[in-house]
């Protein structure tokens, strides 16, 4: 594949991967207002989130201010993104694999980072693609990412087959995506020893997609692997791999969401509007019609029909 | 039969059981229940009986269904099955629950943490069928199949096929009365999926679409609350006669004059009970009435249809009786313009209307409610009533009902009138919001009929039997009477049947109630010991 070729596609998977990462993500954000479902520990509780309690333990709760501990909240999604912790904690066997996988992502997006800023640095000719953050710092960050997320990546596939209950509810499809990883961990991995010249060919690919330079010159591993990575990209937002985005809903939106509804404010007017809606369930005891809404379906104990 | 289930064998209509439940594979309990051979086993379900009714999944039936009289009546219950699937993803018919259905639906990554977490699929060593994420599995493909553009084209390339026709269904339905909505599964899920909630999701649609609920919920359950006030059948006349009754047994058995207030308008407090402890645990509500008496608490009953029972199977299995009951609760405060709604000694009637109703209960409907809890921690330590801890001088543990704690976190309150009321006070192992379920949860606990209470008793029961019995493993035999407070009136029912079961009384010594019971036992101005040692 000629180097304009892998540029050409390079922006059209790219842009596949922005718009429907995006879509994805708002869709899941602009879902309507749900019931309250929360789950103990909610860790905002200030001062009980550390044994699972909440406001509810307050007689007269309403009448109490509500503190929130924001730092615990956070500091509690910090252990769960970076370290897994909820997987350490309830699936150890799964956390050896898991966990680096994980983390050689981050190490990866890190490593990504500093591609993308060595690039803009050295196209617009602020810095150096010598520097020791670039020419070292680099590439010692990927193959550190590689090598973790290959590792990861095999304990996984391997784990999937092997255990029983994983094996049940593992699709091909799922099979495919960490197989998918695991070749691009692979093919960067490869490309990271076999590659003289790899961070100098990957910073001067990356520039010349910053200025749609088509001459670049490009070993056949890394093209290899750049194809797999912005391929990779472009297919995620339409997998469950989209599941460090629904984490943030589960999270905040489902399990942490304990917020009582304020008179007049704007949830109540969201869940009127929301039950002036027409449902169209069939079963008999819920007497829709189309046109009946939630309201009046509510409100219907049948006290009409058991009077004619 | 091998246990080798995989998702897609749900909807293969050769094999007569999906999986068999026997009760030698379970998870060995301690001595001295530890023969099987001792135990009642389970009830058999007739040839005859599965000629009349579908018994397809694990030998075991919470819902007897018909089956179907023509492949025509198959085909419009299978149609009825995907309209339901596509309306649970439809804004206007769920929106209650879109959102964590949606999430729940799309990103579960089968990392099988949530396995190790459920008591059921612990409790018969793994079995495959009851894998938490073995019912969201059928699901999901079903929803992946038939509800998505390009299913069925799709899914055999995924390997994620699965037939549909009345197996499936009525194994799917069957399935869903074997979780019981705990949520211990979800609180360890690595990406918050909810698979407690999926079973709920599915339970809804059999109702809301197909009309099939469990007898004991559905016309027993909410019709009945909706027709006569309670669905323990009674109405208000009764309902008073029987608290008149109970005050006057207090009086008698306390000396202490005990009087139920109805009606009272302008009341601090409107308590709403589970009608159920009238009939089944009489001390309970008469426990209340002595303590709020006691400590000068402007409180009232309401004898308002509906009002003066506190049970609401809908948060169980439908969204549209939910919705209808929890309106009818906040009606009946509403006209007594009661200041706060307490809610008695009842998991469900916590979570269905403190929480879930929260966002269903808007406009002049939002009445203050709150859990009896923290009113009970106030009144125990506010000095109004004197107590003497060394009457409730014998082991106690505490049973942590899901509904109350997992789910609304209330987790301390009770723990404080524990630790000052009950100096042998303990805990169970795990506890508090890790606890396990009783195994009655989500309705279990009123449903007995054919075989189903055999398998609350030996399975969805079991781990939470064996933790009981662990408390009190210091003095485990039967000359040391024991109470396990459980307070929660679903969580009592399941527990006495467990005890009964196993003759726990008997062997072990080992006695249930609520809390308001240990605190009338402790108060200084009732003579005779309040709690009995045959409370069953
Ligand atoms: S529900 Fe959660 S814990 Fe269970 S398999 Fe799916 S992702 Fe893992
Ligand atoms: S909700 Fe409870 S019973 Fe149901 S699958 Fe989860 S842990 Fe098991």
């Amino acid at each position: 594949m000629s180097a304009s070729t892998l540029i050409l596609l390079s922006y059209v998977l790219l842009a596949i991967f922005a718009v429907f990462f995006v879509l994805k993500s708002l869709k899941m954000a602009r879902m309507p207002v749900h019931v309250r479902w929360e789950l103990a520990p909610v860790p905002h509780e200030k001062g009980r989130g550390h044994y699972g309690g909440s406001y509810l333990e307050d007689a007269e709760w309403w009448t109490k201010p509500r503190e929130k501990d924001h730092v615990a909240e956070a500091t509690y999604m910090f252990k769960e993104i970076l370290f897994l912790k909820a997987l350490f904690e309830h699936k150890r066997s799964l956390w050896w694999f898991s966990f680096p996988f994980h983390f050689g992502m981050y190490l990866l997006i890190g490593a990504v980072v500093l591609l993308a800023l060595g690039a803009l640095g050295s196209v617009t000719g602020l810095v150096g693609t010598d520097m020791w953050l670039f020419a070292t710092g680099y590439p010692l960050l990927a193959g550190v990412g590689y090598a973790l997320g290959l590792l990861g990546a095999v304990g996984l596939f391997l784990t999937r087959m092997v255990e029983k209950g994983m094996a049940n509810s593992t699709t091909y499809a799922t099979y495919f995506n960490v197989l998918l990883l695991g070749s691009l961990f692979g093919t960067g991995l490869w490309a990271s020893f076999s590659v003289s010249d790899f961070s100098g060919q990957t910073l001067g690919f990356i520039g010349a997609l910053f200025t749609a330079d088509m001459s670049v010159e490009l070993a056949g591993i890394l093209k290899a692997h750049f194809l797999l990575a912005f391929a990779f990209l472009a297919y995620l937002p339409f997998t469950q791999m989209m599941h460090f985005v629904a984490k943030y809903f589960t999270y905040h939106e489902i399990r942490w969401d304990d917020e009582p509804v304020e008179p007049g404010g704007k949830m109540e007017k969201e869940i009127l509007e929301l039950l002036g809606q027409s449902p169209t369930w069939a079963g008999p005891h819920v007497r829709a019609d189309g046109k009946k809404t939630w309201v009046d379906i509510a409100t219907d104990t049948g006290a009409q029909e058991a009077e004619k | 039969m091998s246990d080798k289930v995989r998702v897609k064998d749900i909807g293969k209509k050769e094999l007569p059981m999906l999986s068999e439940v026997r009760p030698e594979e379970l998870i060995p309990l301690p001595p001295p229940y530890d023969k099987v051979e001792d135990l009642p086993g389970f009830k058999e379900i007739t040839d005859e009986k599965k000629e009349r009714v579908v018994c397809n999944l694990d030998g075991v039936i919470a819902s007897a269904m018909p089956h179907p009289e023509s492949p025509e009546e198959e085909q419009k219950y299978v149609d009825m099955f995907v309209d339901g699937l596509k309306k649970l993803l439809s804004k206007e018919n769920n929106w209650t629950f879109l959102q964590p259905l949606t999430l729940s639906l799309e990103y579960c990554i089968g990392c099988q943490t949530c396995a190790d977490a459920c008591h059921v699929f612990e409790a018969t060593g793994g079995k495959e069928i009851y894998r938490p994420t073995y019912r969201s599995e059928v699901w999901r493909r079903l929803v992946n199949k038939y509800v998505k553009p390009g299913g069925k084209l799709i899914a055999p390339l995924k390997g994620a096929d699965i037939d549909l026709n009345w197996t499936t269904i009525t194994r799917l339905y069957e399935l869903t009365y074997r979780c019981n909505l705990c949520r211990r599964c979800a609180q360890v899920c690595p990406v918050g999926v909810d698979n407690g909630l999926i079973a709920h999701e599915l339970r809804k649609l059999f109702s809301q679409e197909l009309g099939w609920a469990p007898t004991e919920l559905h016309d027993k359950g909410t019709e009945l609350q909706l027709e006569v006030g309670s669905s323990t059948g009674m109405n208000s006349v009764v309902v008073k006669d029987n608290i008149e009754f109970i005050d006057e047994d207090m009086t008698d058995e306390t000396g202490i004059e005990t009087e139920t207030p109805f009606d009272k308008e302008d009341a601090d407090v409107l308590l709403i009970h589970n009608a159920g402890e009238m009939l089944a645990w009489p001390e309970n509500p008469g426990a209340f009435a002595i303590i709020l008496n006691a400590a000068g608490i402007d409180w009232t009953l309401s004898s308002e249809e509906v009002g003066y029972d506190g049970v609401n199977y809908g948060l169980f299995y439908d969204d549209v009786q939910l919705a209808r009951i929890a309106i009818k609760h906040s009606q009946a405060a509403q006209k007594l313009n009661a200041k706060r709604v307490v809610m008695g000694e009842c998991g469900h009637q916590h979570k269905a209307m403190v929480t879930i109703a929260d966002r269903v209960l808007v406009g002049d409907l939002a009445v203050k409610r709150e859990s009896f809890l923290p009113l009970l921690e106030e009144i125990v330590f506010s000095g109004k009533i004197e107590f003497d801890p060394s009457k409730n001088d014998f082991p106690v543990t505490l049973h942590d009902p899901c509904n109350i704690v997992r789910n609304l976190g209330i987790v301390e309150p009770q723990r404080r009138i524990l630790r000052y009321l009950c100096p042998q006070f303990r805990e169970m192992t795990p506890h508090g919001v890790d606890n396990y379920c009783c195994g009655g949860g989500s309705g279990f606990a009123i449903m007995s009929g054919n075989n189903y209470e055999d398998w609350r008793n030996n399975v969805s029961g079991r781990v939470k039997f064996k933790q009981i019995i662990d408390a009190f493993q210091d003095q485990p035999g039967p000359e040391v009477k024991k109470y396990l407070c459980a307070p929660c009136s679903n969580c009592k029912g399941q527990i006495r049947d467990l005890l009964n079961y196993y003759g726990a009384l008997d062997k072990s010594g080992i006695t249930y109630g609520g809390l308001v019971e240990l605190i009338v036992n402790a108060m200084v101005d009732v003579k005779e010991p309040f709690i009995k040692w045959e409370m069953f």
